[in-house]
């Protein structure tokens, strides 16, 4: 999975922006959604995010496999994220 | 995770926290083989600017917007192709990896341009068809030809090049609205963009021939409403029903991410309005962008948006620029 074509990714201090620039909808992430966003756009897998995410912030058990995999699902329905 | 689906016009305060603008939109140059009736610009042959920026001010321009990971550019006139440094900057930009959008009047779009924009990887080019006949599009474009701007979007469509399709109602086109969009469709587009026609540039002068009724203006909407549905799934149909003043009132609580460069280096803050936040011949991008924040704060923007409450015929004076 990866980045849509048309889909670009900023960092910002709060967090980070993608960019849908057929559609020009702005998505405003915040620092997790944007450490998610950084990981697809390096080539991570699903199982390798949520380890990334993982160790970098302090959630309960299971809270960022589910909070990652909605989030994954809701960029496929976006058409933000393509195979 | 993600808070919002606001567009480039992102809120007022989401747009103040962006380290940068997402979208520049850059006019080239106000040269324009042609001289429409409607054009908003005042271009045509003949217009440049005396003081439109060097290849060295350009380019130094297009490595700020590429330094601050700006993700969005279009370029637009004018007629932005005309321009001699067109290609080196659909080059560079597509290079630095952000997307281009080209707006044209297509009459340029020869077979090998439109594969070399291809291979470059531009991200649409957006056509002005103001007409599905050409007796009404030549009337409305001077010098234009229907037939050489349709050939051009047949040879963006073999090559594969993502097409939009722009057009501006008038009282003598508004009948062909149906038409257009299907034309549209049949070029192979995937989306098409209309509005109301604005009092500016030549318009303005020409404003007595142009401007639809609101009857016709009313029908105009209704057929682009069915044609949505129509095309849904195939083509998307946007169309601005709302008025100026009503964008405008928004913009003043949400103002979009967006700088306007004009061909002179000027920034303008959105282009209905004459107000200039910078100078990128001067300043830098950053400097520009922080000006562009405080520029919607600016008493002087909301007092003017105001006054077209009273007199929508301010927007005759948009090219008398206002710096903040």
């Amino acid at each position: 999975m990866k980045l849509a074509k048309y889909t670009k990714f900023r960092e910002e201090k709060f967090g980070g922006v993608l960019f849908d620039t057929r559609s020009e909808k702005v998505f405003s992430l915040n620092p997790t959604a944007a450490a998610l966003v950084g990981q697809l756009r390096a080539g991570c897998d699903e199982p390798g995010i949520v380890e990334h995410l993982k160790a970098r912030f302090n959630a309960p058990e299971g809270a960022i496999e589910r909070e990652a995999t909605a989030f994954i699902t809701g960029l496929q329905k976006q058409g933000l994220v393509e195979d | 995770m993600a808070d919002g689906n606001t567009g480039v016009a992102t809120g007022a305060n989401d747009t103040a926290d962006l380290g940068a603008p997402l979208y520049v939109a850059w006019q080239l140059t106000n040269e324009c083989n042609l001289a429409c009736l409607h054009c908003i610009e005042e271009s045509g042959p003949g217009k440049a600017f005396r003081d439109e920026l060097d290849r060295s001010q350009i380019f130094d321009i297009l490595g700020q917007l590429s330094a601050n990971d700006v993700p969005y550019l279009s370029l637009s006139g004018g007629e932005p192709m005309v321009h001699p440094l067109f290609f080196d900057m659909v080059e560079q930009v597509c290079a630095g990896g952000s997307q281009l959008k080209i707006e044209t009047n297509g009459h340029f779009l020869d077979a090998d341009t439109c594969r070399r924009l291809k291979e470059l990887g531009v991200k649409a080019v957006q056509v002005s068809l103001d007409g599905a006949t050409r007796e009404t599009f030549n009337r409305m474009r001077v010098r234009g030809d229907f037939d050489r701007a349709v050939a051009g979007i047949r040879s963006l469509h073999e090559s594969g090049v993502p097409i939009e399709i722009n057009y501006s109602p008038t009282r003598f086109n508004v009948h062909e609205i149906g038409a257009a969009v299907d034309l549209a469709h049949e070029l192979g587009a995937y989306s098409f963009y209309t509005g109301r026609t604005m009092y500016t540039g030549n318009a303005v002068k020409t404003w007595h021939r142009l401007a639809p009724s609101e009857e016709q203006y009313a029908t105009y909407f209704d057929t682009l409403r069915a044609k949505t549905l129509e095309y849904r799934g195939r083509m998307r149909v946007y169309f601005h029903e709302q008025g100026l003043l009503e964008e405008l009132r928004y913009r003043l609580e949400h103002p979009a991410a967006l700088l306007i460069v004009l061909p002179n280096g000027l920034v303008k803050i959105i282009n209905a309005l004459p107000f200039i936040c910078g100078d990128l011949r001067r300043q830098s991008l950053g400097e520009v962008w922080n000006n562009f924040q405080q520029a919607w704060q600016d008493p002087r923007v909301a007092q003017f948006v105001a006054d077209l409450a009273a007199d929508p015929n301010k927007t005759s004076g948009l090219h008398r620029w206002i710096h903040l």
